[in-house]
């Protein structure tokens, strides 16, 4: 037997007007979202919120009452589940290794029911094994009961991964290991996800969970969902309450990890560049006019470093360039943490660093801001 | 006196019947045990009769064959049959019905089709409570096996019989201790039969 591919990559899904009822209650009500292609999607809530519902409407484990789930513009319920789901990978909480079956047979197993021949399996699950750090030789011919909880889970993403599918749909994969080991699973889940790209939903009630991973986060609650964004929106804007709650919005500084420098920096203006070779007289009275403080020097669109009022009432010299009396200045990444800048910025002693993307400047990361805002 | 061959005779229709007892046993235990998974009412009558059967003496059950179907071969197959289906249906359903719903669960969310769920997740699973199930019907077939001599199926119960009947003890233990072997043997044989399907995972 062999499965169609139905998708080499999700461009989108769309969940429109789904509704799911169990008796009289509602586990998903009119629920309208869209999952982007290549992001990890996070949907976190209080149990019973209908979080685990909204995943398995997507491979149809569930089926919906009303409302459609549409993948790449076609719609779920007119596919075969068979062939929707083979398509798919799928991680649960408590893995679902097949006791009776080795590692490699678990792995494997999906590829042997599409009809691979057993060299093509077995070189499959060999480079799953290495993809996930378990040595195959060691691995390969054991049974699901003698590994540790953190192999086992390793197993069951190897084995999601085996067709190498463009979907993954993980139901609170992490939920069952003791704390440290969650932390370290996550960890390499996140250098995992940066190598295979691909489209992930990711189900959890762990919030620090949902910010080290997701790419954008859906608070899901009695039924609905609440708001929808990336972790800097749900901090600095949460929509409700419950939101707040979930995110603890009280205590931003928390999430200090989580925050990107882009985040917190002020926005950059051509206002502060100033070229090298200007005198520094000349500067003072522009500076003045500007209105600034302080000042970025550029030689050519290359950033040099700053200069500060202060430096130039010191040394005022007619034939003296920018150029020369330059300081140096730190820059980061908008991706970098907050976290990280704060604590580089502390280091050299500085309280204001340039934010540069690629060669250009985009903001400008002022420590003591950044502290108001996170208060 | 008792001939070699006529002892190697008997030994050799004991174990045709009960193995061809034992086979037909399995064919119609298994699928029906699998049927019962999808039908509580099936599951339950068949449950209930198998259990029935069980209750009334083995004796019993071979001496009704002969108003029934008569005697000879068939009539001692059916009778034995009706022994040896309860410990076959009844582990290979618990075996089936036992495998943890989350592994199921987690089957059909990958794509598995429900005869590969059946294939290569529950009978797998079923093997080890399948394996007891099927030597206790073993050792049940080969003693209730001796009592059928009565009704014409031959074997070693009829040198049994003739030695009781005669007082001849020589002849009594030329049926008896190869009955005795062959139930050892029968128990080493499906011991060594069970490890071999069910593996290391048991362990």
């Amino acid at each position: 037997m062999h499965t169609e591919r139905l998708f080499d990559r999700i461009d989108s899904i769309q969940i429109k007007g789904v509704t799911k009822k169990y008796g009289s209650r509602f586990a998903v009500k009119e629920l309208d979202m869209e999952i982007h292609g290549g992001e990890l999607l996070i949907l976190i809530g209080p149990s019973g919120s209908g979080k685990t519902t909204i995943l398995r409407m997507i491979n149809r484990m569930i089926e919906q009452d009303s409302g459609s789930v549409i993948i790449n513009g076609l719609d779920t319920r007119k596919l075969d589940p068979v062939r929707l789901r083979r398509n798919m990978g799928y991680v649960i909480q408590n893995i679902g290794l097949f006791p009776h079956m080795t590692i490699g047979e678990n792995i494997g197993l999906v590829p042997k029911l599409e009809g691979w021949e057993k060299n093509r399996v077995k070189e499959r699950v060999q480079y799953l094994l290495d993809f996930v750090s378990l040595p195959t030789d060691l691995f390969f011919n054991r049974y699901p009961r003698q590994l540790s909880g953190g192999q086992q889970q390793r197993v069951g993403l190897a084995r999601a991964l085996a067709m190498d599918p463009p979907l993954l749909l993980m139901d609170e994969p992490f939920g069952a290991l003791d704390p440290i080991l969650r932390k370290q699973l996550q960890e390499e889940f996140l250098k995992i996800k940066m190598e295979i790209g691909r489209t992930i939903v990711f189900v959890t009630h762990d919030i620090e969970e949902a910010f080290r991973l997701g790419d954008r986060i859906a608070i899901v609650d009695q039924a609905k969902i609440v708001q929808v964004g990336p972790p800097e929106e749900l901090i600095f804007n949460p929509a409700t309450k419950m939101v707040s709650e979930i995110v603890d919005t009280e205590r931003k500084f928390k999430h200090m990890d989580t925050l990107n420098v882009k985040d917190l920096m002020s926005p950059f203006d051509s206002k502060y560049v100033f070229d090298s070779k200007m005198d520094t007289c000349d500067a003072v009275n522009e500076m003045t006019g500007r209105d600034l403080e302080t000042a970025f020097i550029f030689d050519n669109g290359r950033l040099l470093g700053r200069i500060t009022m202060v430096d130039l009432m010191k040394c005022r010299t007619k034939t003296q360039k920018l150029a020369d009396v330059v300081r140096p200045l730190k820059t980061f990444q908008p991706l970098d943490s907050v976290a990280f800048a704060l604590s580089e910025l502390k280091k050299s002693g500085e309280y204001l660093a340039l934010i540069m993307n690629e060669d250009r400047p985009s903001g400008i990361l002022v420590s003591d801001e950044v502290l108001l805002k996170l208060i | 006196m008792v001939v070699l061959e006529t002892v190697l005779d008997a030994t050799w229709e004991h174990i045709i019947l009960v193995y061809t007892t034992l086979f037909i046993s399995m064919l119609v235990s298994i699928p029906f045990a699998f049927a019962s998974l999808y039908s509580k009412k099936l599951a339950f009558f068949g449950l209930k009769f198998s259990n029935l059967v069980q209750a009334v003496p083995s004796f019993a059950v071979v001496a009704i064959m002969v108003p029934l179907i008569g005697i000879g071969f068939t009539p001692a197959v059916i009778a034995i049959m009706l022994r040896a289906l309860l410990p076959i249906i009844k582990n290979t359903y618990i075996g089936l019905s036992n495998v943890d719903p989350e592994l199921i669960d987690y089957a059909q969310g990958v794509g598995m089709s429900q005869w590969q769920i059946n294939r290569y997740i529950r009978l797998p699973n079923a093997y080890p409570a399948m394996f007891a199930g099927i030597k206790f019907a073993a050792i049940l077939a080969n003693s209730i096996a001796v009592l059928t001599a009565f009704i014409g199926s031959g074997g070693l119960g009829e040198i049994i019989f003739q030695g009781l009947i005669g007082y001849n003890t020589k002849t009594l233990l030329a049926g008896a201790i190869p009955a005795i072997l062959l139930a050892i043997f029968i128990d080493q044989f499906f011991t060594l039969l069970e490890k071999r399907f069910t593996r290391s995972y048991t362990k």
